[in-house]
């Protein structure tokens, strides 16, 4: 797959609600190109019904009660 | 020796005969704050007063006869990710200046029974997305990295201005700057420390855990930390049973020696002092066993796939209201982690499924691996890049991670203690990874190994 361009990475950055200045579209693509370069090895696994590991409990717990501030610590 | 020289285990030895009070020992540690963090910088906040209110009150209960334990009246860092009640987490972050967190994290709250002291928060490199820790210098060479991104606490404990600490470890957080600072550190099994109040990088990926002088000493720590915590999604009760090691006899271990990844593009010194101490493990009765690493060519992928869009989802809104205030290096990665799709983040879920499925068949053949902690030892501060003898050019980061993203992924235990110096006289640490909640006989190797060299062990930096 081709790269991303820097106006392309700043069009997706838009989509996700993330503005990105024009000094910065072309530090972000290469970044961003970089990324997917190593994430994109994955897709030579043949993943079979192998389920993701990510947790979750039906239980609640207060969690969300125990950390009243912004997940970033800003408020 | 001076007393902020003392392991923990001799420190709270010390304590507990009444050798040594509380207040002695955390103001020997505080003179040696003030004698050495000029130059070495492993501290963000030093509480001194703080501390010595702790140390009077640890004082006046042992002299009462209410010991607490071995932590009792021992002065201790804490990587500045970790919430302490009424202080800043900064997080190395200037978008945290106003911070103060309204309560302590699991593991501040549990050192505080135990009656440890806290001295102040350690230098992390800004939230813990890095491997260098740049605020920080190496406690054996100045001109050279402290190792991150818990380079504060491994700092501290290396330079005598704390008897231990704790770190995170997300890609090798502890380890890295444990074993370049000739320290040791634990990643213990995923879910067995909590991580409630402490600032995340990767929910699937973050640990918790002890950076000390000595393997005997990261026991002790850890068995006051673990517990099930269900604040914590993935913390899960731990199983029952002390963490102290004894004994020096390995007879019957099976010790994994990997014949792939882990001593790829390896420098020479490393690898001579790695295997070294690998046959002293067999020396000590153990038998080696040659293994394979599983999936090894897909290790960086999974470790990326899940870390870069958890690490932006974290910062969702502090890099829409406050970009500027990230430091470079971190804010590329962060919005460029906004372009990674879900399909590439399920994809790394499911290979890390997988790659859990595979080590378990490893493990099943032998009861730790011994391997190279990191790849190099500490690199001079600003070099970015290093050539390896095959001619390929890593950055130093990623050589930095790539041997400890495996137990990161597969959540298993993985111990890094000193095995060595190289020609420069840089520390070399070795990893022991054991099968998960294995704590137990990977620190018994550790510390088999640290009794029968113990030269290696628990010295601090010379520079201090």
């Amino acid at each position: 797959m081709s790269d991303l361009t820097p106006p392309e990475a700043a069009r997706l950055a838009a989509r996700a609600g993330l503005p990105l200045a024009d000094a910065r579209t072309a530090g972000v693509a290469a970044t961003a190109n970089h990324i997917h370069s190593v994430v994109s090895a994955l897709r030579d696994l043949d993943f079979g019904d192998t389920p993701p590991a990510a947790a979750y409990r039906a239980l609640a717990t207060r969690h969300a009660d125990a950390r009243k501030e912004n997940p970033d610590g800003t408020r | 020796m001076a007393l902020a020289d003392l392991t923990l285990t001799e420190a709270s030895e010390a304590i507990r005969e009444r050798r040594h009070s509380p207040v002695e020992l955390v103001e020997a540690v505080l003179d040696r704050v003030e004698r050495v963090e000029p130059r070495l910088h492993a501290y963000a906040a030093v509480t001194a007063d703080r501390a010595r209110h702790a140390a009077v009150r640890a004082e006046r209960e042992i002299a009462a006869g209410r010991y607490r334990g071995p932590l009792h009246g021992v002065p201790m860092g804490l990587k500045d990710l970790i919430d302490v009640g009424g202080m800043a987490t900064a997080a190395g972050s200037r978008i945290r200046a106003d911070h103060r967190a309204g309560s302590d994290s699991a593991v501040a709250e549990r050192l505080s029974a135990a009656g440890a002291v806290l001295l102040g928060k350690t230098h992390t490199h800004e939230f813990a997305y890095g491997l260098t820790t740049p605020q920080t210098n190496n406690a054996w060479d100045q001109g050279r990295v402290a190792g991150g991104s818990s380079g504060g606490s491994a700092v501290a404990v290396a330079a005598g201005t704390a008897t231990f600490a704790l770190g995170t470890d997300t890609g090798g957080s502890i380890r890295v700057p444990a074993s370049l600072n000739g320290v040791v550190g634990l990643k213990p099994t995923y879910g067995l420390v909590s991580r409630h109040g402490v600032t995340s990088l990767s929910w699937s990926l973050d640990h918790v855990g002890p950076i000390t002088r000595t393997v005997e000493d990261a026991s002790l720590v850890l068995a006051e930390l673990t517990g099930y915590d269900p604040r914590d999604p993935a913390s899960v009760p731990a199983p029952g049973g002390g963490h102290r090691p004894s004994g020096a006899d390995l007879s019957g271990l099976r010790v994994g020696v990997p014949r792939n990844y882990y001593f790829e593009r390896v420098d020479p010194e490393v690898e001579a002092a790695v295997r070294g101490a690998v046959a002293c493990l067999a020396e000590l009765g153990a038998r080696l066993v040659d293994v394979e690493i599983p999936m090894a060519e897909h290790v960086q992928a999974v470790q990326w796939g899940l870390m870069v869009p958890e690490a932006t989802a974290y910062h969702e809104r502090g890099l829409r209201s406050a970009p500027d205030l990230y430091a470079d290096d971190v804010r590329a990665l962060l919005e460029a982690g906004e372009l990674m799709s879900a399909g590439d983040y399920v994809r790394a879920q499911r290979a890390r499924t997988l790659m859990r499925e595979a080590w378990a068949g490893l493990l099943d053949g032998v009861d730790v691996i011994a391997a190279p902690t990191v790849p190099m030892t500490a690199a001079p501060a600003g070099q970015t890049t290093v050539t390896w003898q095959d001619g390929t050019v890593e950055s130093v980061s990623d050589a930095y991670v790539r041997l400890s993203a495996p137990a990161n992924i597969t959540g298993v235990p993985a111990l890094t203690l000193p095995v060595g110096r190289d020609s420069a006289g840089l520390p070399i640490g070795m990893q022991l990874l054991g099968r998960p909640f294995g704590e137990d006989v990977v620190l018994r190797a550790g510390h088999a190994y640290e009794r029968a060299r113990p030269a290696a062990m628990g010295r601090t930096a010379t520079a201090a």
